[in-house]
């Protein structure tokens, strides 16, 4: 496993979409200058469509169009993204999308693989194929695979919008419970400000048009506190004030 | 095609079971209808009593003894191996060129006048231009059958390479794929639904424009007995081979092309 030693540096002094037909040239992100220390869980909440999901995707090295730089904390982090959809492969099972993110040929593959089924709650389902599997079952199989390569950063873009409350407050905690086992750094890009106090430990809200950083805060809850509704809306509260 | 590596895919219960019950009652309805056209086409043999409209038992008489001396296997096979070499010929090269045309857009504006040129290119000028360049050799016949079919699988594959996921292309970049396994896991089964059109259409494609090039510049094969079946106005020794011929057709249809299907769709809801 390789250690990510120093803090994540992401440097986004502009971004923007060129100008197609016509449509003028779109500024998307502007002066965003964040340093992330390893094993933080950062949430990143906004309005949508202000470009959390475009700064997540520069931080993967999908979208390289862009003014700045983003340094990792070693030579070669593992990076792992759950994206807004699923994006399992729909011709492969639940196990083989699993099998496939990890190296070849490691004699240790199938018991993890085992494990980490039982963890997010496949165990029964690891032979379907994802398209016949609920939203929700297909995100926990999503979840699964973004742990499994025990990645160093771990990039999250809304990974549990659309599902009804009970579903998502299940996989949310099946996330906490996998990054209590594994902690890493994670960046969670979402606009649901509940959600977002729930699992950050720090709260950076980004918005205007470019959008930028216009609020960096430590979450300061326990464990316990989280679970607790009335603390979590306190919180939210406080945070979202200003 | 690829395949998955096999270790855990059983078959889903409630989709096999429905398809089963599907081709039950097609069944039925197929030897019906089968039953049907034969009894229409005794009928109309027996309404208009001529040798140049043999009722299906003259016909299959004629196969008998076709078959009896050989000469109906022979010419078959023959034939056969011809639309196999410039089938598969066609799928690779045309699949090659749909995949070049469908990922890089410079080419695809380039090439598609040509593309167009070469679709709406008559079949019978291609034979015609290949027997004068290259003479009347295997050489020339299979060249010419290939060049017919290939801008249609290459039109077919290109539509498929236009339309793959960036979505899944994303994840397999993310997740360090490589290309070999992005290949075989992310990129051939999304182009599989459109090798298998291309296949499909291909081969019905494939086999008539084989006949017309044995009929033209061949001393065997299907095609040449249809010829000299025609200078003898033979019609029960044209419809004979006709018939053995779509016999073949329909067979490797239902023991190759539709197994091949039904395991690249299974994933599907």
């Amino acid at each position: 496993m390789a250690a990510v030693s120093g803090p994540l540096r992401i440097r986004v002094d502009a971004k923007r979409y060129p100008a197609v037909a016509d449509r003028a040239e779109l500024p998307v992100l502007s002066r965003v200058d964040l340093s992330v220390e390893p094993g933080s869980f950062v949430v990143i909440t906004g309005p949508s469509g202000c470009g959390k999901s475009t700064l997540l995707n520069i931080v993967a090295g999908l979208d390289d169009d862009y003014e700045g730089s983003v340094a990792f904390g070693s030579d070669s982090p593992r990076l792992s993204f759950m994206f807004q959809t699923p994006r399992l492969l729909p011709w492969r099972t639940v196990r083989q999308n699993i099998e496939l993110v990890m190296p070849d040929d490691d004699p240790s593959n199938a018991q993890r693989i085992d494990d980490m089924l039982a963890a997010v709650g496949l165990s029964g389902q690891e032979s379907q194929y994802p398209e016949r599997l609920s939203l929700g079952m297909q995100r926990r199989a999503a979840l699964a695979r973004a742990f499994i390569v025990e990645p160093d950063i771990l990039l999250m873009d809304e990974p549990f919008v659309s599902l009804d409350d009970p579903t998502a407050a299940a996989l949310r905690d099946i996330l906490m419970g996998l990054w209590d086992k594994r902690p890493t750094t994670v960046l969670f890009v979402t606009h649901d400000r509940g959600e977002a106090i729930m699992l950050g430990t720090r709260l950076i809200r980004v918005g205007g048009q470019p959008a930028t950083v216009i609020s960096d805060q430590q979450v300061s809850l326990s464990r316990k506190e989280r679970g607790d509704r009335e603390a979590v809306h306190r919180m939210q509260a406080e945070l979202f004030a200003s | 095609m690829a395949l998955p590596s096999e270790h855990t895919a059983p078959r889903v219960g409630p989709v096999k079971s429905s398809v089963s019950l599907l081709s039950n009652s097609q069944v039925v309805w197929s030897i019906a209808s089968f039953i049907a056209l034969i009894l229409a086409w005794q009928l109309s043999a027996f309404l208009i009593d001529s040798t140049r409209f043999p009722g299906p038992l003259t016909v299959v008489d004629a196969m008998l003894r076709e078959s009896a001396s050989g000469d109906l296997f022979y010419h078959v096979g023959v034939t056969l191996a011809r639309v196999t070499a410039a089938f598969f010929l066609a799928m690779l090269l045309g699949s090659a060129i749909g995949l070049a045309l469908g990922r890089v857009r410079q080419a695809d504006q380039f090439f598609d006048t040509w593309l167009i040129f070469f679709l709406n290119l008559p079949a019978l000028v291609t034979i015609i231009l290949c027997y004068v360049w290259f003479g009347l050799t295997e050489v020339a016949a299979i060249l010419a059958v290939t060049v017919n079919k290939i801008p249609n699988v290459a039109v077919t594959v290109r539509e498929g390479a236009r339309s793959l996921s960036r979505d899944l292309q994303e994840m397999a970049h993310v997740y360090d794929f490589g290309w070999r396994k992005t290949l075989l896991n992310v990129t051939l089964p999304q182009l599989a639904p459109f090798f298998a059109a291309a296949a499909r259409g291909g081969l019905a494609l494939v086999w008539k424009i084989v006949l017309v090039v044995e009929l033209l510049g061949r001393s065997d094969g299907v095609g040449h007995q249809l010829h000299i079946a025609f200078q003898l106005f033979d019609v029960p020794m044209i419809l004979a081979y006709a018939v053995a011929f779509i016999i073949v057709v329909q067979l490797i249809e239902l023991l190759i092309l539709q197994p091949i299907d039904r395991r690249a769709n299974r994933w599907r809801r």
